[in-house]
């Protein structure tokens, strides 16, 4: 495009309209001392690491993704739900190859016995798991800490608030705080606690290439979102020779120039959004390309874009970010069987090209993905899918993860006298995600104290720290 | 804080009925914050504002018309006002010669632009449409009872979709219980939300009832997840919130929802009975029952509450379909949360994001009796969201907070409406989809929950204050871009006499610069003709010196051109006009 903005942002923007005060777009941009100190992090020089969640909206069925194929349990599994049962040949061919027990950690084979595959779209998340670089974490759900059939049914112990629903499990899948309908999320309570360790303080710690977001929603620390393409200018702000239109852009949009708090609002967000997306673009422009390929799916095309921003760490000063990206259609009420793998397919080859692309950058150690999603689904179906459900089966993928191994337990498949059946087909979690995401915020660098801080209900916990993490 | 306002509110109330004269109180507070609402309005800056909260924005015979009328007068004529509906517009194009006769999304964005806009109608250019606050109430609506074609199975069944815009469009002013039973019978619905095809227990089979329906019927459609007072502040017993249900109510709700599908149907061809095409005359019939798969043996646990005409809130078995969602659409209306929940929501959806409890109150108080006796009038329910002395002078009580951010479709919508766009062909084609460059088109949320939040703050000093700006929640990083460069893009290349190649397409939107030519020579006179027709009248001077300054420095060698195009980018993108007060 024919302009030079940054020729006429260098020029003294306060003009002499109405008492505007001074306003730059770039004023306080750190970006240009490119060089990323690297006194931080856990003290190591060129530490950095990431943490990518993969949210899946609407409740993966779970028990369909990651199912049994040897006897009895498979027989077990399809006799529950023939509306929706994967076929066993299917399943064996994507046989999982479990890592024995190693002496003194938790992890290995499925706690119940059975030999596991994964979902016939997903040969790709198979061969991360087989060549241990993927984990799988069973039966993980909101808590507001242990809870027994027994309890559960009774009610002598609590339950989350509205169970079942989208919104509010999805919540408190994102805050780990089912007792607080008020809390920020747990990936923004991280950033509040270790934004210092980024020596860019502008950009936040907290990006999202799926929208706004509870997970990273922080006191301090505000969530950037941008899509899957980046992020594009403001075209006016690049106008050939409007330098006046720019003006008066930023005259309108400077601080202290608005009476309304709800235009205040609108006026920084604009301000923070040009200043963020200049620095943004111009790492991005002057990066030199990943050569791993991403498939073209929803999910694909985010993580591409995590991957590029991870590949402009240094020029953005980042040494601790955390990532959220999204896949939807998972609320498969109905056709289940054909829904769910298509969406399967994208999670499968994305979490692959992604893996992939750490390994280009030499960072398959430095980051960590992990799903998560409202709830897995009811054992029980409608029609031809399944309904709201409670804890679910998660993937953790990375170089860091003691991959090839289950850890927590994996639910009964059973339609009746199930010990995981919270009466309804719906399966009474045995993790909570709160032990799920303290073992990734642990890795990731918080402390005792700090992990103290974000996981109050951690202590209620027989294992605070799941051991999925090398 | 609420409670403090609420209390004065009314001590004032009162001492103005004993001491204060209306004029002088209007400075005081809220104007007389009684009858006098009604009288009015006095002039044209008074009609504008009205006008931003009950249309898509005010053109200068809408302000006339106004002024004639009285506030009064005009409401009636917008209740009596001749319908504007989609489905007839999809019906048109499909007899459109091919190449012009797809309906997609796109058609049913150029009915509804058709009607907010009130642009010439592709179908009949002489056919004008007046239903705006029809309209408007409307949108506002198919943000509480969402259907979406952001999901797959509702993407190209626009018929299906348009159809149930019109059903709120003819519903709007109707009573709520009507609505509520029209849009959980309409096909739309029950495909989005999974009651088309819902079937009773079968044990053996493991197969339950959907509660996708169930649940959100409760927690967004009618009372929400906690139970409220009459002013909508939560219930507190030690505290805590109280919820309004649990999931056996909703497992009552899933039962009752069952044995409905399409017009037609049968046992036996339960599961694949569906129309072929988008435009089988299905999907604009309301779902039917199917009685043997509707059940019919189990007890329902509905809502319970005080008053509530079930005993305990029990349905007991045996009801057939109809008869069980009369029972069930019944315990959910006279739910008291019903009155404040919808009250609350129209009220941030048309004039505020934080209307004090007491506004609230009294709009619920219509609500639950119109004054004539009859509970969900909403007619009666909309005429006391815009009169109530807070709509109307709230922005003198609170003038730092009161309002809220325009929904960002709204301002293609009213730059539209000050510059009479027209295409060659006559129709309406946006070409881009506006959700995904303002984060909104109707019924094209991403999900039930709308496409923000009625809880929504905007961290930093909104959500410091204790407010909520739900709007804020599409105003991301990237949708503040996107959606100012489409503006930009239709401002600066999209107008009558465009020499752009682009504009040459005959189905592009040009806007009509004509009018505001004419005024380009004095830069203030075009200043305070935007200001009328954007800003209801209420820019501020700097705002008003920041575009005449820069207005000034374009040359007028182009007869205006570049300082009508600067002057409506410069301020749709501005503070000012973004925030509707």
């Amino acid at each position: 495009m024919n302009f030079n903005r940054r020729e006429f942002l260098r020029r003294s923007i306060h003009t002499a309209l109405g008492g505007a005060g001074l306003y730059t777009a770039l004023g306080n941009l750190q970006l240009v001392s490119a060089a990323a100190r690297n006194n931080i992090g856990n003290g190591a020089p060129g530490d950095y690491k990431a943490l990518v969640c993969v949210f899946l909206f609407g409740g993966n069925d779970s028990c369909n993704t990651i199912v049994p194929y040897s006897a009895p349990h498979y027989g077990i599994y399809q006799a529950t739900r023939p509306a929706v049962a994967l076929s066993q040949a299917s399943i064996a061919a994507r046989s999982l190859m479990p890592q024995a027990i190693t002496p003194g950690l938790p992890g290995g084979p499925p706690s119940d016995g059975a030999s596991y595959g994964l979902h016939t779209a997903m040969p790709e998340l198979r061969s991360l798991f087989n060549s241990q670089r993927a984990a799988i974490v069973g039966n993980v759900g909101t808590l507001l800490g242990p809870i027994t059939q027994a309890q559960y049914q009774n009610g002598t112990h609590a339950a989350p608030p509205q169970l079942f629903s989208h919104d509010d499990q999805a919540n408190y899948w994102q805050t780990s705080r089912p007792e607080d309908s008020n809390a920020n999320g747990w990936g923004g309570r991280i950033a509040d606690l270790l934004y210092a360790t980024n020596s860019n303080q502008q950009l936040p710690m907290t990006i999202s290439i799926s929208g706004q977001n509870l997970f990273q929603r922080g006191a301090n620390i505000n969530q950037y979102v941008m899509g899957a393409s980046g992020v594009p200018p403001i075209e006016f702000l690049e106008i050939y020779q409007n330098e006046l239109g720019v003006d008066a852009y930023n005259a309108l949009m400077a601080q202290g120039t608005q009476a309304h708090m709800f235009e205040r609002g609108y006026a920084s967000a604009m301000r923070r959004s040009v200043a963020t997306y200049e620095m943004v673009n111009t790492a991005l422009n002057a990066a030199t390309p990943l050569t791993t390929t991403f498939s073209n799916g929803t999910l694909g095309q985010q993580l591409r874009m995590v991957a590029q921003m991870i590949n402009v760490r240094a020029a953005l000063g980042m040494q601790r970010q955390v990532f959220y990206v999204g896949l939807g259609g998972f609320d498969t009420h109905n056709d289940q069987l054909a829904t769910h793998a298509n969406i399967l397919t994208d999670l499968s080859q994305s979490l692959q090209a992604f893996y992939n692309a750490t390994v280009e950058m030499g960072l398959s150690e430095s980051v960590t993905t992990f799903t998560a999603s409202d709830f897995g689904r009811t054992l029980s179906t409608n029609s031809d899918g399944t309904d709201h459900g409670w804890g679910g089966h998660h993937f953790v993928v990375g170089g860091a993860v003691r991959g090839g191994r289950f850890f927590g337990a994996m639910n009964s498949l059973a339609q009746t006298n199930n010990p995981n059946d919270a009466g309804y087909g719906q399966i009474i979690p045995t993790t909570g995600v709160d032990q799920y995401a303290a073992t990734l915020a642990s890795w990731f660098g918080v402390d005792a104290g700090g992990i103290a801080d974000i996981f109050p209900s951690l202590p209620m916990y027989n294992t605070a720290n799941l051991g999925f993490m090398a | 804080m609420h409670k403090l306002v609420s209390i004065s509110w009314q001590r004032l109330l009162l001492c103005s009925l004993l001491w204060i004269t209306p004029s002088l109180h209007a400075q005081v507070l809220f104007g007389d914050g009684f009858e006098n609402n009604v009288a009015g309005p006095f002039n044209d800056i008074d009609a504008a504002r009205f006008l931003d909260q009950a249309t898509f924005g005010p053109r200068p015979q809408d302000i006339a018309r106004l002024r004639q009328l009285g506030y009064t007068a005009w409401l009636e004529e917008q209740f009596n006002a001749a319908i504007s509906l989609e489905t007839p517009h999809l019906d048109w194009i499909r007899t459109r010669p091919s190449g012009q006769n797809g309906v997609y999304r796109q058609a049913r964005l150029e009915a509804w632009l058709t009607h907010a806009a009130q642009l010439a109608d592709p179908s009949s250019p002489l056919l004008t449409h007046n239903d705006q606050l029809r309209q408007r109430v409307a949108f506002a609506l198919s943000e509480l009872m969402v259907v979406s074609d952001s999901n797959a199975a509702l993407l190209f069944q626009q018929w299906g979709l348009a159809n149930y815009n019109d059903l709120l469009a003819q519903n709007a002013f109707g009573n709520y219980r009507t609505l509520l039973e029209a849009v959980t019978k309409h096909p739309a619905m029950g495909t989005f939300l999974n009651m088309l095809g819902n079937r009773k227990p079968n044990a053996t089979l493991n197969i339950r009832p959907d509660e996708n329906y169930a649940r959100e019927v409760l927690q967004l459609f009618s009372i929400g997840l906690n139970q409220l007072n009459l002013d909508g502040t939560e219930v507190l017993v030690g505290g805590q919130p109280v919820p309004t249900y649990n999931q056996n109510v909703v497992r009552g709700f899933a039962h009752v929802f069952t044995g409905w599908n399409w017009p037609g149907c049968s046992v036996a061809d339960y599961d694949d009975c569906a129309p072929g095409n988008p435009y089988d005359p299905e999907w604009v019939q309301p779902m039917q029952a199917v009685e043997g798969l509707h059940d019919t043996t189990t007890n329902k646990q509905l809502l319970n509450y005080a008053g509530v005409a079930l005993p305990v809130g029990l349905l007991v078995s045996g009801g057939n379909a109809q008869q069980e969602m009369t029972a069930a659409l019944d315990n959910v209306f006279f739910h008291p949360n019903v009155g404040p929940f919808v009250a609350h929501h129209l009220i941030q959806r048309l004039v505020t994001s934080n209307p004090t409890p007491a506004y609230v109150q009294r709009v619920a108080t219509v609500f639950n009796n119109n004054g004539s006796g009859v509970r969900g009038d909403l007619k009666a329910v909309v005429k006391a969201v815009l009169m109530d002395a807070e709509a109307r002078f709230g922005q003198q009580s609170t003038p730092a907070t009161f309002g809220k951010m325009r929904e960002p479709l709204f301002k293609l919508v009213q730059v539209w409406r000050l510059t009479t766009p027209r295409s060659v062909n006559g129709r309406i084609n946006l070409i881009a989809a506006p959700h995904e460059q303002y984060g909104q088109s109707p019924l094209s949320a991403p999900s039930v929950f709308n496409f923000f939040k009625p809880d929504y703050a905007q961290p930093g000093e909104i959500r410091n204050a204790g407010l909520v700006s739900p709007e804020f929640q599409i105003a991301t990083d990237t949708l503040l871009v996107s959606g100012p460069n489409d503006y930009g893009w239709r401002i600066f290349y999209f107008y009558v006499g465009s020499p752009y190649s682009y504009a040459q397409d005959p189905d592009q939107m040009l806007m009509d610069y004509a009018e505001l030519r004419g005024l380009a020579a004095n830069p203030a006179q075009l200043v305070e003709r935007i200001n009328l027709a954007l800003l209801a009248g209420r820019m501020s001077e700097f705002m008003k010196q920041v575009l005449v300054t820069r207005l000034n420095a374009l040359p007028m060698t182009d007869a205006g051109l570049l300082r009508v195009q600067h002057a409506l980018y410069l301020t749709l993108i501005s503070p000012e006009y973004s925030i509707q007060k």
